[in-house]
């Protein structure tokens, strides 16, 4: 596996984040692209997503380390490629408002130091200089360098630009058409025609298990957010976004209940650069895009009680999007067995904007035979098969 | 966490103006509870606004008001002022941002009337977000509650009858405006004018307002165009193309800009007959003014009486807002910007969406990329319609310039650039983050 076969054409299927940096690598290395969404760019996740481009909630592990080379490549393309602008390097602040939520912060900022990463602790009379806007219950501070945020929709409409690939819209695939040796792709169907290619890229999002006949491995989990009005002098108090460490336990209890649980909230709290706040966010098994009184109001009760200040401003949006989950919480990447010319890249939950343009250069680089530097091992996508096949 | 208290109603009518007060009196006196939801402290919408701390004498209208509120007393409808409707849960439960109590109060309702009005049409210029510039509607709303002018010199600008209107009240209030900019030429349009014979009502009321320039000598400058305002030496300068291809300079204080209405559908829910039921009202449904409005209100009343009591009533409109339909047309026609609107001229440095401060400029840039943006794209990208107004403001200009210049690009009904989506209007925190039941005690 990894080895190119011949052709230069690719068709990519979904132009959320990774279907974009795909086309835009993939263009970069002379291949020719049709980038194909069902809908338009950035319609689905990438379009409705906070942007924490992050290691912070990470545990050590192919996640971890995928997210500090994708911080790595956000810093690159900010600077000598196409996201000039784009990406707002500032650090998380974990945040820990009672003991058990402390001890929890202390050990995973253990680990955090453990892969390298630049950390500061706040505790007692050093918090309120540090984080004077936060709320004087808070216990413990952590503050996780070298770390950003990027906008999911501005990322892929400048990686479609940089491309040149002007993006098919309103083209749904329906379904993968096998060559007459069944051992690669000859096109994919579409209301408008098969389109034939010499490689296909599945970065379909939720749509993508489908076209894989996956379907039950990847699950959506829905996300609220808030967005709030401009507020530059409270936005300007915080020196990077304000993570509740709860986040950390509530993606635990997930995936100690096998994937599945109830609705649980993990507080995040992001000053944007327009002044504004970004305020989430919700992990529910549903696939809907709604806004419910309930979810809101837990969520903006929460941001209260730990930046008081935000009481006084007001929500102009509330919005959901869909993250695609797998039951191990690893995304799906690499060559699908079986087939010499068809490669997915999905599932990757609540970190695609961080991992999205790492996830094209790789895609990229497989299907030019190159080496892609990262370990796919973990990602494999037959390994839910192998499971299957073993029950 | 406990569940928020929710009350219950048949119906929830939500707006105070002449449409929702009739409906929700017809509603009430067929023998269903009914609220009514007005964001504002008072009842009487935009046409039949109070004066605040009644010091203020109103203008027209007095005794249709009176006679609507006397069908509302009697009816046991419960007045919920001060509270704005910022959606629809999924769920089908209706949310009011209780302003005063910092609370967001839900209702489950078998049915809703939204009679949410009407919004100005303003169209971008170069200057029109400077300090000064107002719209005409929210000068004659302020003459409205206060009886009061603010000082200074004014001048209108724009389109429609409503700027002939502002003028005539400025007039009685001894203020006249400096002059009425006018894009349409009546005059100009005499099968349209001769059309408008069949309603005297609007006649004479136009032959009043006319008549009260002329006699104040308020120049009203038919086919010109306010082309740009600029600030110079603290008061506003216009720049006004006339007719013949010259143009004249204005000096004022105050520049009403007023270029029609439409109804304020901006994030509504969509009318359903599956419960709960949603029913437009009045000038949300369709701006055809107030002669129509309150019978609007009553034959949605009565659509959704009988929804609700599952008989069908056959759905033809009332013979008046036939007509009202009618006098809207011939209106729009009389009215008719003599150049068309030329978008396509503005400078690019125009302001386009005044929360955000992209321009014209920015949008015609996304335009001319090789990867054409759809409109919900230009929205995140071009942050058009992202600010505090949510689009009230440009969504019209931004939609006629991406179709004028990719005809292909979809648009929707409605248009992405606003979506169904709550709240609908900006909402305070402390009232989405508060809890109901803790906070009243219940
Ligand atoms: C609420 C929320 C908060 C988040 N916060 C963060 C965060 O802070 N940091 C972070 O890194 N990540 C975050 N994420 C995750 C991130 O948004 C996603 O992981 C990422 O956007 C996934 O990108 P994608 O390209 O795989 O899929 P998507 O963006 O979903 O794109 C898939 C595209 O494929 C198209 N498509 C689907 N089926 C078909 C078909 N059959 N044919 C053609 N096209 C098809 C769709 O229309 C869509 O445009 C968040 C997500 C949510 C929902
Ligand atoms: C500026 C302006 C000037 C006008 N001048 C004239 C005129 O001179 N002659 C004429 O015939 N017609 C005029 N019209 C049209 C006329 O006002 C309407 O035909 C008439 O008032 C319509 O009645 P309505 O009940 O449909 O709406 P409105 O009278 O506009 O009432 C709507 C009510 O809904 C309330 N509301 C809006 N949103 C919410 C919300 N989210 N929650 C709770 N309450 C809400 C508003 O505060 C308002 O009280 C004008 C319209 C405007 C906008």
């Amino acid at each position: 596996m990894g080895a190119s076969i011949g052709g230069k054409t690719v068709v990519v299927v979904g132009a959320g984040i990774v279907g974009a940096a795909t086309a835009y690598f993939l263009s970069r290395s002379g291949f020719a692209v049709r980038l194909l969404d069902a809908n338009a760019p950035a319609s689905a996740a990438s379009g409705a997503a906070d942007g924490a481009v992050s290691v912070a909630s990470k545990r050590p592990g192919p996640m971890m380390t995928a997210a500090l080379a994708g911080i790595a490549l956000y810093r690159r393309l900010e600077r000598d490629g196409p996201l000039g602008g784009l990406f707002h390097e500032r650090p998380t602040i974990m945040v820990a408002e009672d003991e058990h939520e402390a001890e929890t912060l202390r050990g995973h900022a253990e680990a955090l130091a453990g892969a390298g990463k630049q950390l500061r602790h706040f505790e007692g009379t050093a918090l309120p200089s540090y984080l004077p806007s936060v709320s004087a219950h808070v216990r413990l501070a952590v503050e996780v360098g070298e770390e950003g945020h990027a906008i999911g929709y501005e990322v892929v409409r400048r990686l479609i630009a940089a491309s040149g690939v002007a993006v098919e819209r309103t083209t749904p695939v329906l379904e993968l058409v096998k060559s007459s040796s069944a051992r690669s792709i000859a096109a994919v169907a579409t209301p408008r025609g098969p389109i034939e290619a010499d490689h296909f890229v599945i970065a379909a999002g939720g749509g993508s298990a489908e076209l894989l006949g996956l379907s039950g491995t990847v699950r959506p989990r829905k996300g609220q957010l808030v967005v709030t009005e401009r507020a530059p002098a409270l936005n300007a108090s915080l020196p990077g976004s304000l993570m509740s460490c709860r986040y950390l336990l509530s993606k635990d209890a997930i995936l100690a209940a096998g994937g599945a649980a109830g609705r649980r909230f993990g507080l995040v709290i992001d000053p944007l650069r327009t002044g504004q706040f970004l305020i989430g966010g919700t992990r529910e098994e549903s696939g809907d895009t709604s806004n419910d009184l309930a979810a809101v109001r837990i969520m903006l009760a929460s941001a209260v009680r730990l930046l008081p200040g935000i009481a006084r401003l007001r929500a102009l949006r509330a919005f959901a999007g869909v993250r695609s989950a797998t039951s191990d919480g690893l995304p799906l990447v690499g060559r699908v067995p079986g087939y010499d010319n068809l490669i997915v890249a999905t599932g990757f939950e609540g970190d695609g904007i961080c991992l999205g343009p790492l996830m094209g250069r790789t895609v990229s680089r497989l299907i030019a035979g190159e080496d892609c530097e990262l370990d796919l091992a973990p990602f494999a996508p037959g390994r839910f098969e192998r499971r299957s096949l073993v029950a | 966490m406990a569940e928020p208290a929710i009350s219950s109603f048949d119906v929830l009518v939500i707006g105070g103006g002449a449409a929702g007060v009739a409906a929700a009196a017809e509603l009430a006196s067929a023998g269903l509870s009914v609220a009514l939801a007005e964001q504002r402290p008072t009842l009487g919408g935009a046409y039949h606004r109070q004066p605040v701390g009644g010091s203020a004498r109103q203008l027209r209208g007095q005794r249709q008001w009176l006679r609507l509120l006397r069908g509302l007393a009697g009816a046991g409808v419960e007045q919920r002022l001060g509270h704005v409707f910022i959606g629809l849960e999924s769920d089908g439960i209706a949310m009011l941002d209780d302003r005063a109590a910092r609370r967001i109060r839900s209702i489950k309702a078998r049915a809703l009337v939204i009679a949410v009005g009407a919004i100005e049409r303003v169209l971008p210029r170069p200057g029109w977000q400077l300090d000064g510039v107002m719209t005409s509607g929210g000068l004659q709303m302020l003459l409205k509650e206060t009886g009061g002018v603010p000082p200074g010199d004014l001048l209108i600008a724009g389109s429609g009858p409503l700027n002939v209107a502002v003028a005539a009240d400025l007039i009685r209030l001894g203020r006249p405006p400096v002059a009425v900019i006018e894009n349409g030429n009546p005059f100009a349009r005499p099968g349209a004018a001769l059309r408008l014979a069949a309603h005297p009502g609007l006649v004479a009321e136009a032959a009043r307002h006319l008549a009260r320039l002329a006699s104040a000598r308020v120049p009203w400058l038919r086919g010109s165009a306010l082309a740009a305002i600029e600030r110079r030496d603290g008061r506003l300068r216009a720049t006004v193309r006339m007719p013949g291809g010259g143009s004249r300079m204005f000096a004022a204080d105050i520049v009403a800009l007023h270029d029609g209405i439409r109804p304020n559908a901006f994030g509504l829910p969509a009318e359903t007959q599956a419960q709960p039921i949603v029913v437009r009202a009045g000038d949300c449904r369709e701006a055809l003014g107030i002669r129509a409005a309150v019978a609007d209100g009553r034959h949605a009343a009565r659509q959704v009486a009988a929804m609700l009591a599952g008989t069908v009533r056959d759905g033809s409109a009332d013979r008046k807002i036939g007509r009202q339909r009618r006098a809207q047309a011939i209106l729009h026609e009389l009215f008719r910007p003599v150049d068309g609107y030329g978008l396509a001229a503005l400078p690019d440095d125009t302001i386009l969406c005044r929360c955000e401060g992209r321009t014209v400029g920015d949008l015609r840039l996304m335009l001319a990329e090789t990867d054409a943006p759809g409109l919900r794209e230009i929205k995140l990208n071009g942050r058009f319609g992202m600010g505090l107004c949510q689009g009230r403001f440009c969504a019209d200009a931004v939609r006629d310039m991406v179709a004028a210049a990719r005809p292909a690009v979809d648009g929707g009904a409605s248009g992405p650039l606003s979506r169904d989506r709550w709240p609908l209007r900006p909402a305070s925190i402390a009232a989405l983050a508060a809890d109901d039941e803790l906070q009243e005690g219940k």
